[in-house]
């Protein structure tokens, strides 16, 4: 079964954060420092789903929202946009980019996870977190 | 004497044309009338008859760029409103945005300037507060705002006033000064220029900050709004523009530097000099010819010393406006660089209080949520001073879409009514049912109603917080009233400005960034609706927002 997540975060702390939290719900993680790795794990690895940071070195999270959404073979893997409030339009442009969700930073740890789930497909099978997570929750 | 007919035959044309004062039908439509009255510095009648003021100033501008030609007539203001009313003239300028007169006249967007209204007393009168004027009579201009929303004001004090009407401000002062009523209402520019003279004082009253138009029949028959706010922006940019010059030339103290002292002069020196070319003397004419020559030179040194200096302008616009976009850059850049470490401590000290990362002693739980708090209040700081940056520099966007205001009322309450429970404030909401959809910007009118709604509780400790919400005409009305603290009447002036929050002792109960009503006005203004306050000190205070249903120039 498929639980695990792509993280395309260059911020080490805040790439650490979501790993933590996402961990102890028991996904599995892998990460990306820039948005060419990203692509690049995304195709080989065919994550659950990729959480994907706006504000990256050289290719910005834009730009690699709209190359994902190129590749067929990641249809219906959601694109979750992390990112800070910062700039005013950044939620309609990362949506128009391609993402599915967006999340706003600072990350709420109470409902972190429970709103990434949210934007996994239907059938993903999570019975199994979701038991854990109401637990931990 | 034989003239060849084809020069004479555009002579006759042009003297039949002068003779009957036929005229191209276009230019009928470009003569455009202007009400003129008493009000200066704002719009006068100088000495000399002639029409003056910061809105005579920018519409002599603003009609040279159109090609119109003005008409000035002379009267009162309320005579001016009834003519524009019926629309015998086109425009009356220095009239405030109200939603009554909105059902007579239309009104630009780009406001001229904006003002408050203050009360005067003779000197020595005593007069300070609201309070004190009990049982007075007070002289206001005839049909203007300010006799509406004075009455309010009072009343919301219970002070019982009389108003008597009178048709200009300069018989409003004068009914003070002759002791026919207590005091006098007028617009601060009005009494900053006029008090002093006539003996009287200003008080503390100072209320209701408002925008100042040109107005136009209702519906604009000639089109002339949308040229005025084109023009006004464009002046508004242009630190040499006539708009600048005009409220240098008119509020300021050296007024009397420009004109009159060497129109005199000139007049004798060409005087002068006409007189001796007319004695014929040879000698005369000789000096004359020199002085010409060198007034000549002095003139060509002065034309080219204002290509230069105009040249010099132009170099630091366009640096100024070069330092703009990187100071833009910046604050963007800051805002994010700022952001990512403070999310990463908010973050970390969520998951430790939370005791993912393991149980916490109590100390360290208290402690971690002082940190948590800290880094909070510094986001917020961060997010407003960025906001307020961004309005300043004119780059804040509305994004317009169509949604139900009374849905986005109802989410921002179920957002603050936690925090009322808690503090067991019974929270009242009053939606009428002709409430509905709203073109604007949702995020920024959610942002204002979160505000204004937390505000509310936070400075609420018992009693309750009422929302009401109704249309009227093309606008939205919504109050949010408290029973808290209040504020005093000085407080109210300054409420809607940056960095303000009430310090009673009670403020640091209260915590804030104090940015939060003046992005409020500032956001509401860009939607060209206007926000207010009434408020009595210990009792609680309503605020109040009028917001278009449709963005002005859409409807």
């Amino acid at each position: 079964m498929n639980d695990t997540l792509l993280i395309i975060e260059d911020n080490e702390q805040n790439f650490y954060m979501m790993r933590f939290l996402l961990e102890k719900n028991g996904f599995k993680i892998i990460g990306a420092e820039d948005g060419r790795k990203g692509i690049e794990m995304a195709l080989t690895c065919k994550p659950l789903a990729i959480l994907l940071d706006i504000q990256l070195p050289e290719m910005d999270g834009y730009a690699v929202a709209a190359e994902l959404k190129k590749h067929r073979e990641l249809d219906g893997v959601p694109i979750i946009a992390v990112t800070s409030y910062a700039m005013m339009g950044d939620r309609e442009q990362i949506l128009a980019a391609g993402a599915n969700g967006y999340i706003e930073k600072p990350i709420d740890p109470a409902t972190f996870v429970s709103e990434i789930i949210q934007y996994l497909p239907k059938d993903w099978d999570n019975k199994e977190k979701q038991d854990e997570h109401a637990h931990r929750g | 004497m034989n003239w060849p007919i084809f020069l004479l035959k555009p002579f006759f044309l042009l003297l039949i044309f002068s003779c009957l004062g036929v005229l191209p039908a276009s230019a009928d439509n470009r003569v455009v009338t202007v009400g003129v009255y008493e009000n200066a510095p704002k719009v006068f009648t100088s000495k000399s008859g002639q029409p003056e003021g910061i809105f005579m100033d920018i519409i002599a501008d603003i009609a040279k760029k159109e090609g119109w030609k003005l008409r000035y007539v002379p009267g009162t203001w309320a005579e001016g409103l009834d003519r524009l009313a019926k629309g015998e003239i086109d425009l009356m300028p220095d009239m405030a945005f109200t939603v009554e007169r909105e059902k007579m006249f239309s009104f630009h967007k780009v406001p001229v300037l904006s003002s408050w209204s203050q009360v005067y007393a003779r000197k020595g009168s005593g007069i300070q507060s609201i309070l004190d004027l009990s049982g007075k009579r007070i002289a206001v201009l005839k049909d203007s705002f300010q006799q509406e929303v004075f009455v309010r004001l009072t009343k919301s004090f219970k002070v019982n006033i009389t108003l008597i009407p009178a048709p200009d401000f300069k018989t409003v002062f004068e009914m003070v000064a002759m002791g026919k009523t207590d005091a006098a209402i007028t617009n601060r520019l009005y009494g900053e220029m006029h008090a002093k003279k006539i003996g009287l004082e200003g008080t503390a009253i100072i209320f209701d900050p408002r925008d100042f138009f040109f107005a136009t029949t209702r519906g604009d028959p000639k089109h002339l709004l949308e040229a005025i706010d084109t023009h006004l922006a464009a002046l508004k940019k242009d630190p040499q523009s006539v708009y600048y010059q005009s409220l240098r030339k008119w509020t300021s103290e050296d007024v009397k530097l420009n004109l009159p002292e060497w129109l005199p002069i000139l007049a004798v020196i060409v005087g002068v000099i006409l007189l001796t070319s007319l004695v014929g003397s040879v000698v005369l004419k000789y000096q004359v010819n020199l002085r010409t020559r060198e007034l000549q030179q002095i003139n060509q040194e002065m034309e080219q010393r204002i290509i230069r200096r105009t040249a010099e302008l132009a170099t630091a616009v366009e640096a100024a406006q070069a330092a703009d976009r990187i100071k833009s850059a910046f604050l963007a850049t800051m805002s994010h660089e700022l952001r990512t470490p403070l999310n990463s401590i908010i973050g970390f000290t969520g998951i430790m209080l939370q005791g993912l990362a393991g149980p916490l002693n109590p100390e360290q739980r208290k402690q971690m949520a002082m940190v948590q708090n800290s880094s909070r209040h510094l986001l917020a700081l961060i997010n407003d001073v960025l906001d307020i940056s961004k309005i300043e520099a004119g780059q804040l966007d509305i994004a317009l879409t169509s949604f139900d205001l009374s849905a986005s009322i109802e989410k921002m309450v179920r957002l603050v009514s936690p925090l009322a429970d808690q503090k067991g404030i019974h929270l009242q909401v009053d939606i009428a049912p002709d409430v509905g959809m709203i073109t604007t910007d949702q995020r920024r009118l959610e942002q204002v109603i979160l505000n204004l709604l937390s505000n509310a509780v936070k400075f609420t400790e018992k009693g309750h917080v009422s929302v009401v919400c109704r249309a009227e005409n093309d606008h939205y009305f919504l109050s949010f009233a408290d029973t808290g603290i209040g504020m005093q009447p000085e407080e109210i002036i300054k409420i809607f400005q940056p960095f303000h929050q009430i310090d009673t002792g009670l403020a640091r109960k209260h915590d804030g960034t104090g940015l939060g009503l003046s992005i409020c006005k500032k956001i509401i203004d860009i939607m060209g609706g206007s926000i207010g306050v009434e408020s009595q000190w210990g009792q609680g205070s309503t605020f109040t927002v009028h917001v278009p249903r449709q963005p002005k120039g859409l409807t």
